[in-house]
């Protein structure tokens, strides 16, 4: 120990470069939440959005809460799944968003209790940090990110008041010595690298157009509808049912083994038993069917990509409904072992809907779309709120983000119908081939962001908030 | 590690007499090798390889309550609660090892360990130890150094959790990892079976030894429970039931797992070269002494001991040649395979302190027969004092060095032994009944269908590697009897179509390839995709990969790959997985490892990432933090090289 004392010294903050900072991003979607640290080209920590309820036996009022994909998947007794955010991907639940951030946070990134560098040497006596870290533990009374910056998503048309709530819980809640908010589509262009683009965002729950102009979102150009993943889940579901037979959707944690049958012939498993009263929660059941439905989205829809639309009418004269029935269809094999050819057109069919609201299925819980829901007539609502001499240059930069537009030839079919659309302007899009690229693009442009040094200076730090209140975001963050 | 009598001070041990190696290994064992040292010394393994033995040492799964006592574990699940703990058992672990003063070092990273964690182990590492340079490893990536190979789905149970990972090309995947899923290692087995037999006197520690005897499996699904009618049925060739567990030499109770396509079971267990002797003891000459597992004994250094044993043995066999009638039945009911005997017979020790046995020697052990035909006198005989070694007998799976250690460790603490004998019904078999495997199983469906490259997905499925003993076959049979997609029987189109697809593409497949956009091109012919699709992947018609117009049409495809985008590419080639479940066969280049299993394998990994980082890529890969590095970047620099 020659170096003596020097060595134990944590390195002084000049030494460090200016993006050195230990900044962290926080992009909460309705899917999923994504957090880590600036400057890193994926986020570290991914948790659902999603967290399981389970209700105690003595008081019916106090419930517990699961957070985490290893948690909330596991079919306790009458355990439930309720979503933080709301359907149209603002924050709906604070408190409990606050403690899920914070557990994505915790849980990977930073510790519950971080003990100063220099303080947790050999000879200090904190013997008694032994409990463990739970879900309810992470409310600790020591701030979890007095050291980190951060820097949060939201959505574009999120509302004043819901932006202030971001910046207190960050302040108050968390110790954080600086914050900053920004526009999740403004974020994705900054992963494209493009500063002037209309983002075209296809989450789990809404799918939204923003127009980004230099860098700053032009607000009154933001659409959105709900035609997303969620949507499509919606439109799988109602297929299945409305086929003869019906197609049940068992989810995995009923099956206890399956047996292959042959196509369509009922499934032959052994189911798993709950105990009357243990029976999870239909939501969990319906998170659960998700997760199946996730992985027929991947394997078997597929866009249409033309010519024309489904409904219509290809050059020869026959209908493409005609058409697409000479396509191959794809297998798919359900949890308890039920499978079947799925025919082209029920691939193209499901999610035909986000670009034609005609083709959309519907039924009494799921009303059809209107014709202004579309991908088509979101994008042709938002140029038109924006300057005539900014649309050809915002069609000319598409950026394409957000997991659900990871649809087979979804993009074709995109470029496809905007070019018919707007046959006199040169429409281009950038679409990341990498699914993480897509599915995170948002909080990859957030690290970009906050790991330049010229963007140190745009901080709101804890000093600014202490004097002007919450009401700052909505001054600096615009 | 143990609280010293100042604050904040960490003994290694808790009584002096012990060897000091024991206790940080013990400790370790909580979070099943959670802090694996390498001294990746630049062109010798021999400190590595010292390492090496102590991790062979380490009791895995052992629990000692009355050592423990006071004993705090500085990870738990993984997590490291407690820092101080934590840097102390490392500079034990560091002053045993006693490495040259510019002895690089490798720690390998738990997934749960934070970032921040990783910034205070690298201040500690460098500034404690001065080291020249430090690297961290990812735990799931030190096994597939240790595999040899750059994709894996790497299950990793431990003590009191399991780890899930996908690694692809030597990266490990955050997304959708199982990190530290709680309950699901070896401790909620003894758990379980405590709860299942705990009523009839077995504390947790017996059911420790009970998970651990060759008598506890862990039968695949679909595997009948022995009935009581089934202890009587007729084996065509007992021995080699007994030793292999193969089904073929049953009555053929194990029709229904082949029926279902289940894995083909190999040696269970309790299996193990040497471990089904007990057997065969009464069907063999006794001059057949049944495979010894000659390499564990001469490595455990106890050759004469074993010997002096086996002496002792065949002078127990003889006798029990004389009551050869009444241990007829007994011989017929033990000449079953363990998994197809309703009870058998356990053997354990428990500890009592000495006065109590001075007092109450001979107190008869209730509820607890001793079925054990011709030795019925050793069951009960107090063993205080003396080293034991000898008396492992009868019980080949206890000439295992650890239990050996472990009772000549108990010994020297002033309680003694007490070998007895039990019968376990079936509850034997459900030691994972609680859930522990689909939960793993769940764990690694979601893990993998995570995972962001979908065509990679069936090579992940192909390529697990399960570490962790005896349960192998059930985790496997759970996979395969709830995730195996079978090829649908109604049309031309199986499930393989990926894999004919992906074969000659993948190394191109993650190029990056320069962002552009394919103009609408379509023509109205058909889709060349989905005509390829149609005509090349019909297995009927093409055996895959063999017919010159399959190449040629994947030419062509390819070439139609290349003006799309990218993920079109990779979406259509994909149908579902997994359409096959495989084990990552264990390298067989490192024959020392293949005895005493791969549960360890991380360790392996770790030695030859530490020749690899150290040794031969000399930090040009930024394999590790150098101290220069670290002057100049601080703790946060690791985040650039750790692996």
């Amino acid at each position: 120990m020659a170096t003596g004392q020097a060595s134990t010294k944590p390195p002084d903050a000049n030494e460090y470069g200016g993006d050195e900072i230990s900044a962290l991003v926080l992009d909460p979607g309705y899917s999923t939440t994504r957090a880590g640290f600036a400057g890193e080209d994926v986020p570290k920590s991914i948790v659902p959005s999603y967290y399981g309820l389970i209700p105690s036996e003595s008081t019916p009022k106090h419930t517990k809460q699961l957070f985490g994909d290893n948690s909330i998947n596991i079919p306790l007794p009458r355990i439930s799944i309720s979503n933080v955010m709301s359907k149209d991907g603002t924050v709906e639940d604070w408190d409990t968003a606050a403690k899920l951030w914070e557990y994505a946070i915790t849980s990977r990134l930073t510790n519950t209790k971080p003990t100063p560098l220099v303080s947790n040497g050999l000879n200090d006596p904190n013997e008694d940090i032994t409990e463990d870290i739970t879900m309810e533990g992470v409310e600790e009374q020591e701030k979890p990110l007095g050291e980190n910056p951060l820097l949060m998503t939201e959505s574009g048309w999120n509302a004043g008041k819901d932006r202030e709530k971001g910046i207190e819980i960050a302040m108050e809640n968390w110790g954080c010595p600086a914050f900053w908010l920004a526009r999740n589509g403004v974020l994705a262009a900054f992963a494209s690298g493009k500063p002037t683009a209309l983002v075209i965002d296809i989450g789990a729950s809404t799918i939204s157009i923003t127009p980004v102009h230099d860098g700053l979102i032009l607000k009154k150009g933001v659409t959105r509808s709900p035609l997303a993943g969620n949507f499509v889940s919606n439109q799988l579901r109602l297929l299945f049912s409305s086929s003869q037979p019906p197609i049940p959707i068992t989810p995995h944690y009923l099956i206890t083994s399956k047996t292959p049958v042959d196509a369509g012939a009922p499934a032959q498993a052994t189911y798993r038993a709950f105990a009357p009263g243990t029976e999870p929660h239909p939501s969990f059941r319906h998170f659960q069917e998700e997760r199946v439905l996730t992985e027929f989205k991947e394997s078997v829809v597929n866009v249409w990509t033309g010519p024309g639309r489904l409904g219509g009418h290809s050059a020869q004269g026959g209908t493409n409904m005609d058409a697409a029935r000479q396509h191959p269809g794809k297998p798919f094999e359900m949890p308890d072992g039920w499978n079947q050819m799925f025919p082209a057109l029920d691939r193209y069919r499901a999610i035909e809907g986000i670009f034609d609201h005609k083709m959309a299925l519907s039924d009494a819980n799921n009303p059809p779309p209107s014709p202004g829901q579309t991908v088509t007539a979101l994008i042709s609502s938002s140029l038109s709120q924006v300057d005539v001499d900014l649309r050809p240059h915002l069609l000319g930069n598409i950026v394409i983000t957000g997991a659900s537009s990871w649809y087979a030839g979804f993009t074709d079919r995109l470029q496809q119908e905007l070019q018919a659309a707007y046959p006199g302007v040169r429409v281009r899009m950038v679409a990341s081939g990498q699914m993480v690229e897509r599915k995170f693009g948002s909080w990859i442009g957030g690290s970009i962001l906050a790991s330049l040094g010229t963007f140190h200076q745009l901080w709101i730090s804890k000093k600014e908030y202490d004097e002007h209140g919450s009401g700052i975001v909505e001054k600096r963050c615009k | 590690m143990f609280p010293a009598e100042k604050k904040g001070e960490w003994e290694a041990t808790k009584i002096r007499e012990r060897k000091a190696t024991n206790t940080p290994n013990k400790t370790e064992a909580n979070g099943q090798a959670d802090a694996d040292i390498t001294m990746g010394e630049a062109n010798g393994t021999s400190d590595g390889q010292a390492a090496a033995e102590d991790q062979e040492d380490d009791p895995k799964f052992e629990e000692d309550p009355t050592s423990e006592e006071g004993a705090v574990y500085p990870l738990q699940d993984g997590r490291i609660v407690d820092w101080s703990c934590f840097f102390a058992l490392l500079t034990h672990i560091y002053n045993t090892m006693g490495p040259p003063f510019h002895t690089p070092i490798l720690v390998i990273s738990q997934p749960t360990w934070t970032a921040q964690d990783h910034e205070s182990l690298t201040q500690f590492i460098f500034e404690k130890f001065k080291t020249p340079a430090f690297c961290l490893m990812d735990s799931a990536l030190a096994v597939c150094y240790a595999y040899a190979t750059p994709t894996a789905t790497v299950v990793d149970v431990g003590y009191t959790k399991c780890d899930v990972t996908a690694v692809n090309d030597f990266l490990v995947s955050d997304l959708g990892r199982g990190s530290a899923l709680p309950r699901c290692g070896g401790e909620a087995m003894t758990q379980r079976l405590h709860d299942l037999i705990g009523g009839k006197g077995f504390t947790n520690d017996v059911c420790e030894q009970l998970k651990k005897s060759p008598i506890c499996e862990i039968l695949p699904p679909g595997t009948d429970m022995p009935a009581e009618a089934e202890a009587n049925a007729h084996v065509s060739n007992p021995a080699a039931a007994a030793s292999t567990g193969a089904s073929g030499s049953g009555a053929g109770q194990r029709g229904s797992l082949a029926a279902q396509g289940g894995a083909a079971r190999g040696p269970g267990i309790n299996t193990e070269v040497g471990d089904a002797d007990e057997d065969r003891e009464f069907k063999e000459g006794e001059d057949d002494e049944g495979v010894l597992d000659v390499a564990a004994i001469v490595a455990s250094g106890k050759t004469s001991e074993f010997l002096a044993k086996k002496e002792r043995e065949k002078a127990a066999k003889a006798a029990a040649k004389k009551d050869a009638a009444d241990a007829a039945a007994v011989a017929k009911e033990r000449s079953l395979p363990n998994s197809k005997r309703v009870k058998a017979t356990f053997h354990y020790h428990e500890r009592r302190p000495l006065e109590e046995l001075n007092m109450n020697g001979k107190r008869a052990m209730d509820g607890e027969t001793g079925q054990d035909g011709g030795e019925p006198k050793r069951q009960k005989t107090p063993e205080p004092g003396v080293d034991s070694g000898a008396q492992t007998t009868e019980n080949a799976a206890a000439t295992r060095r650890e239990e050996r250690k472990e009772e000549r460790r108990r010994n020297r603490e002033g309680t003694a032994f007490i070998r007895k004998s039990a019968d376990v019904g079936l509850e034997r078999f459900q030691a994972a009944s609680g859930g522990i495997l689909d939960q793993i199983a769940d764990a690694i469906h979601r893990c993998i269908l995570s995972y962001p490259d979908i065509s990679k997905r069936s090579d992940l499925w192909d390529s697990l590697i399960i570490l962790g003993n005896g349960f192998k076959e059930a985790l496997i049979g759970t996979l395969n009897s709830r995730y195996l997609i079978s090829p649908s029987s109604a049309t031309i189109f199986t499930s393989e179509l990926p894999s004919n697809f992906t074969t000659p593409v993948a190394t191109g497949a993650n190029t990056p390839q320069p962002q552009h956009h394919p103009p609408s091109h379509h023509g109205p012919g058909v889709n060349p995709l989905l005509l390829a699709a149609t005509t090349a992947s019909n297995p009927n018609l093409a055996p895959p990969g063999q017919s010159q117009q399959q190449l040629h049409q994947q030419l062509q495809l390819q070439q139609y790959h290349q003006q799309q985008l990218q993920q079109t590419h990779q979406h259509s080639s994909h149908a579902q997985t997994p359409t096959s479940i495989k084990l990552l066969k264990m390298p067989d280049y490192f024959p020392e490892w293949k005895e005493v299993g791969m549960e360890e394998a991380g360790f392996l990994g770790a030695q030859v990432a530490a020749k690899v980082v150290f040794v031969v890529d000399q930090g040009i890969s930024k394999g590790f933090m150098s101290r220069t590095e670290y002057n100049e970047l601080g703790p946060q620099g690791i985040h650039e090289s750790c692996l």
